[in-house]
C-alpha cells in the first residue's frame, strides 16, 4: 500500500488542477478524503480476508459512480446534484471521482503492492511495472504490458497473487489473516521514498500558497459559485 | 511551462566541455531561489514592476509558477534520481541525492532515514549524512549525451544511448498523470457566468 499521505498529495495536486473556479477549502477537502476512501479497505480486511487494496480498490466502484453521475449530470433533464448544489457540487463531484480513481487507487497499482482491479469478479491483484525507454542499439523497449503474462491475472499486466496469496500489510492489519491482535509489531508508512517526499512537499506547498492567495483576494468569487448553502 | 522542464538538461550539453556539468549547471538550488529574490524584489519590493510594466500582471504569475514549476518538478524530482543534483554550486560543489523514508511504528515510533545523524566511529565527532554522493570531479549522472563516464567511453567502438522514458511504474504513473491532467481540463466546461447556476 502505498502511504496513504502521498495518496492525500496528489489528491490535493489534482484538486489544484481541476476544480477551477470550484477550487476553496471545502472542495479541496472533499477531493482529498476521496483519495483516502480506497485505503479503508483496509480496515475491512480485519473481517473480510484479502480485503486491503482489493474492496476499494477495483473498477467498479468508480464505474457505477461515474455512470451514475454522467447519467444525473447529462442525460437526465433535471440533475438533482445541480439543483442542489449548483455548478459547483457538479464540478467538485467529478474531481472527486477522478481523484479516488488517479489519486486513491492509481499509486497502488503502479506501486509495489498492486491493486485487485477486477475483484470480486475476477481475484487477481495487478501492478504495473517495467520501464519504457528508446535506445540507438535495441530501439524502443517496453515492459510495462505483457500479454501471457504469469500468474493469476487475466490482463496484460504483471500480477503478484490473489487475495489468498499476496497480503498487503497496512498499520490497520499488519499480519495476514482477520482478526486483530494487540500486541502486533505495525508500521505506518508517511513517505517511502526520495521522490515521494517531494510529492508530499510540492502538494504542501501548493495548498499553503492558493490559499493564502485565496485569503488576500479576499475570497470573494469562488464561494458565489455555491448554491444551497443557507 | 513544458519548455521551463526541460531547459535544464541542456547542462548535459555543456558535459564534453566542463567535467560534471550535468546536474550541476541547471540543476543547482542557488539559481531559483536567486531567481525568486529578484522576483519578489521586483514586484513587491520596489514601487513599480519592470515585469509588471513590460508586460502585464499575467507575466508576473506565469513567473513565480515558473520558478515553482522548475523547483518542484525538475530540480527536486532530480534530488531522488540516481545520484542526485549539485544543490549548492556553484557555492559548494557537493551532490546531494534525497533517499530514505518516514513511517511510524510501534516497535521504532517515529523514524525518518533521509537525513543521518550520528556520531563518526573513528573521530567521535557529530557527523550529519544528507545524502551527499560526491562532487563534479567524482560523480557523472550519465545521460544520452554522456551515456557514461567520459572516461569509460574513450575507445568504445558502439555507444548505447539510452532515452529513458519510464524506468518504474511510478514513473509511468506521473507521465500518465500528466497527460490525464492536460486531457481532463479540456472537457472541462467554463463556470456559469451568473454564479449559482
Amino acid at each position: 500500500m502505498a502511504p496513504t499521505l502521498v495518496n492525500a498529495a496528489f489528491g490535493a495536486l489534482l484538486a489544484a488542477a481541476l476544480l477551477g473556479a470550484a477550487f476553496d477549502r471545502r472542495s479541496v477537502a472533499i477531493v482529498v478524503v476521496a483519495t483516502v476512501l480506497p485505503d479503508l479497505d483496509a480496515v475491512a480486511s480485519l473481517f473480510l480476508a484479502g480485503a486491503t487494496n482489493a474492496l476499494f480498490h477495483n473498477v467498479w466502484l468508480p464505474l457505477v459512480v461515474g455512470s451514475f453521475l454522467y447519467w444525473d449530470t447529462a442525460l437526465r433533464g433535471e440533475s438533482r446534484l445541480r439543483q442542489r448544489h449548483g455548478w459547483y457540487g457538479v464540478r467538485v463531484a467529478w474531481v472527486a471521482l477522478a481523484a479516488f480513481v488517479v489519486a486513491g487507487v492509481g499509486p497502488d497499482l503502479f506501486g509495489a503492492a498492486g491493486a485487485n482491479l477486477l475483484y470480486p469478479v475476477h481475484d487477481a491483484y495487478y501492478l504495473v511495472n517495467g520501464r519504457l525507454l528508446y535506445s540507438t542499439t535495441d530501439g524502443t523497449i517496453q515492459t510495462f504490458v505483457e500479454w501471457g503474462a504469469e500468474g493469476p491475472g487475466i490482463l496484460p499486466l504483471e500480477s503478484p497473487g490473489t487475495t489468498g496469496t499476496h497480503f498487503v500489510p497496512s498499520w490497520v492489519n499488519p499480519d495476514p489473516g482477520t482478526g486483530t491482535s494487540l500486541d502486533a509489531e505495525r508500521e505506518l508508512g508517511l513517505v517511502g521514498s526520495g521522490w515521494q517526499a517531494i510529492v508530499v512537499a510540492a502538494a504542501a506547498s501548493l495548498l499553503a500558497i492558493r490559499f493564502l492567495e485565496e485569503r488576500r483576494t479576499g475570497a470573494e468569487s469562488n464561494s458565489t459559485f455555491r448554491q444551497g448553502e443557507e | 511551462m513544458l519548455l521551463v522542464v526541460v531547459l535544464p538538461e541542456v547542462d548535459t550539453l555543456l558535459g564534453p566541455v566542463m567535467p560534471g556539468a550535468h546536474r550541476t549547471v541547471g540543476h543547482t538550488f542557488v539559481l531559483p531561489v536567486a531567481a525568486g529574490i529578484l522576483l519578489y524584489y521586483d514586484t513587491r519590493v520596489r514601487g513599480s514592476s519592470v515585469l509588471r510594466e513590460r508586460f502585464e500582471d499575467r507575466a508576473v504569475r506565469v513567473a513565480w509558477v515558473a520558478l515553482f514549476v522548475h523547483l518542484f518538478a525538475h530540480v527536486f524530482m532530480d534530488w531522488a534520481h540516481l545520484d542526485g543534483v549539485n544543490a549548492l554550486w556553484p557555492i559548494h560543489d557537493r551532490f546531494f541525492r534525497l533517499e530514505g523514508e518516514i513511517l511510524l511504528s510501534t516497535a521504532d515510533g517515529f523514524a525518518q532515514t533521509f537525513v543521518d545523524v550520528g556520531l563518526d566511529p573513528e573521530t567521535g565527532e557529530r557527523r550529519i549524512d544528507a545524502g551527499g554522493t560526491g562532487t563534479t570531479e567524482t560523480v557523472h549522472v550519465n545521460n544520452p549525451i554522456e551515456p557514461d563516464s567520459p572516461e569509460n567511453l574513450v575507445g568504445r567502438e558502439e555507444i548505447d544511448r539510452r532515452f529513458p522514458i519510464a524506468n518504474r511504474g511510478w514513473r509511468l504513473y506521473l507521465v500518465l498523470v500528466g497527460a490525464f491532467v492536460v486531457v481532463a481540463r479540456r472537457f472541462q466546461g467554463d463556470p456559469p457566468a451568473e454564479p449559482g447556476k
